[in-house]
């Protein structure tokens, strides 16, 4: 056991990978867990794609810069939230038809820019990151966006959660949802470009949706759906990297697919709604056809 | 004078004029029925009285601030998938006094479970929202209502697809509240709510307005003189003509 755990203490490189991780685990869960119970699911997907060409144009200004490449991720995602919410509310199209276009072109872009100015290592180091070389600078870029993330999130707690349950309720207080809704959008951003360096553009969202739905089975409190998420992100983050350096895997893969293996596993034996669940509640009635018999 | 006055008010959904030249004062401590057919609007007046719908011309003066003013609306915006309990979304109600920041009193918890008990689900506090029924769900947003002691109240068809028991009680706390000086408006489609409930009517048609009292309408109906036994008959008012005000 000792041995398995023994690379977190023996090198630095996996000291600084775990404390980055952890950071992550702490922030991005709450986020997917009120992505996902706006029923945005996949926004945060979109949102992963949108800041590749800030990225990218960070990554040719400055190279790999990760002041630089963060900065321009930030941007870029933000600059597509705006876009999709401003063509929405001109055309009355839905947002989403909106985010969906305007990802798909970030990503489109994204790859051109890192294609035209760097190799094809650079391009995937861009997508899938590289957890195992998260130096200082990048630690306190993560520690920070993770404080403040946390910070934001206490203060406008309240609000997020009446803007999700009943947003008309809101309006009629004379509280603006929309500015609710841009900061809630702006801390996605903020915490799938710090993830980038680490899980890669494509994979960052991972780590913020899949314990979050993997905790919808467990739970049905808020509270409890958060704080499962943060669990669930850390023993994958955590039992991800050790995977990765005893089996020679890559790492950000490694987190994301066994969170994806808590999702699955709580989605078939999990408390609420999984398919064991839905296996019994068929049995119920028979049950109750017993008692009464017996009854009778 | 009144809290709450229409003056030449017209207001438009998109690029359809709903409504024209309204003018008229909401009685204090009354409830007001609103009556009128489908696309009348009903509901596009209250959303203009909540400041949701700005007013194409004319204006609405209403001197009770936002965070004293209750809105049930029609289409509910409530997420019931949302993982909170009865006694979580009456506490919401503390909005006006709490804000988003500042934490709950122990005695709005109190008030909170007071306020449950007056509308009999005090046995639901901790049951979800996606498990309540229709009329479950109705009693627990009144309670967020009364949480926020408002002084102008709007409810847009409150009882509809809601069982006689919770359409007494709410009628009963509705009562109370008007007779506690709270400025009530509901709308509402059939005769015996009318009878039993509203002190005074706006009839709305064609885009304009009528006030009017309920014993008009209810013999204009064939009812004669107000009673808690009026008949369970929807209102038709697709014939009236228009009014002017």
């Amino acid at each position: 056991m000792l041995d398995l755990i023994a690379p977190l203490a023996d090198y630095g490189f996996m000291r600084r990978a775990l404390i980055a991780g952890l950071a992550l685990s702490l922030a991005a869960p709450p986020l997917g867990v009120f992505l996902m119970l706006r029923g945005m699911s996949l926004i945060g997907d979109a949102m992963a794609h949108a800041i590749l060409p800030g990225v990218a144009l960070g990554f040719l200004m400055a190279g790999f810069s990760l002041p630089a490449m963060s900065l321009g991720g930030i941007l870029s995602g933000l600059v597509v939230a705006g876009l999709a919410g401003g063509v929405s509310q001109m055309t009355g199209h839905r947002e989403d038809s909106a985010m969906a276009s305007f990802y798909l072109i970030s990503l489109a872009a994204g790859v051109m820019l890192v294609s035209l100015g760097g190799s094809s290592v650079d391009l995937t180091h861009v997508l899938f990151g590289s957890i195992l070389a998260v130096d200082t600078t990048a630690l306190l870029l993560i520690a920070a966006v993770s404080t403040a993330t946390l910070l934001l999130l206490a203060v406008m707690f309240r609000a997020l959660v009446m803007e999700c349950l009943d947003p008309l309720f809101l309006r009629g207080q004379g509280v603006r949802p929309g500015l609710i809704q841009g900061v809630f959008l702006g801390l996605v951003v903020i915490n799938l470009t710090a993830g980038f360096q680490t899980l890669g553009t494509l994979m960052a969202v991972g780590l913020m949706m899949l314990p979050a739905t993997a905790a919808r089975f467990w739970s049905k409190r808020l509270e409890g759906l958060m704080g499962l998420a943060i669990v669930i992100a850390m023993l994958s983050s955590t039992g991800g990297l050790l995977l990765s350096y005893h089996l020679d895997l890559p790492s950000g893969p490694s987190i994301i697919l066994l969170a994806g293996i808590a999702y699955l596993l709580s989605a078939l034996f999990g408390r609420y709604n999984s398919l064991l669940v839905r296996l019994r509640r068929r049995a119920a009635p028979l049950d109750t056809s017993r008692n009464g018999a017996a009854s009778a | 004078m009144s809290h709450l006055r229409l003056d030449n008010l017209s207001l438009a959904q998109g690029a359809r004029t709903v409504l024209e030249g309204l003018s008229g004062s909401f009685p204090d401590g009354a409830i007001t029925a609103l009556i009128g057919a489908n696309g009348a609007g009903k509901s596009t007046l209250i959303q203009g009285i909540m400041d949701i719908l700005p007013p194409l011309a004319g204006r609405i003066d209403c001197d009770v601030p936002k965070e004293r003013r209750a809105w049930l609306p029609q289409q509910l915006a409530l997420d019931l998938s949302f993982p909170m309990s009865v006694e979580e979304l009456v506490m919401t109600g503390s909005w006006p006094t709490r804000g988003a920041l500042k934490g709950y009193r122990p005695s709005q918890y109190r008030q909170a479970r007071d306020v449950m008990q007056r509308l009999g689900i005090t046995q639901l506090s901790h049951r979800p929202l996606g498990e309540l029924s229709g009329g479950q769900r109705q009693r627990a947003l009144l309670g967020r209502t009364l949480m926020q002691e408002a002084e102008l109240l709007l409810l847009d068809e409150p009882f509809a697809n809601v069982d006689s028991d919770t359409v007494n009680i709410l009628i009963q706390v509705l009562r109370d509240m008007a007779d506690q000086g709270s400025t009530i408006v509901v709308v509402l489609h059939d005769l015996e709510h009318l009878a039993r409930l509203a002190d005074c009517v706006l009839l709305l048609a064609g885009g304009h307005g009528q006030w009017t009292t309920p014993q008009e309408v209810l013999e204009r109906h064939g009812v004669t003189g107000l009673t808690s036994q009026a008949p369970f008959v929807p209102l038709n008012l697709s014939d009236s003509s228009p009014c002017s005000t």
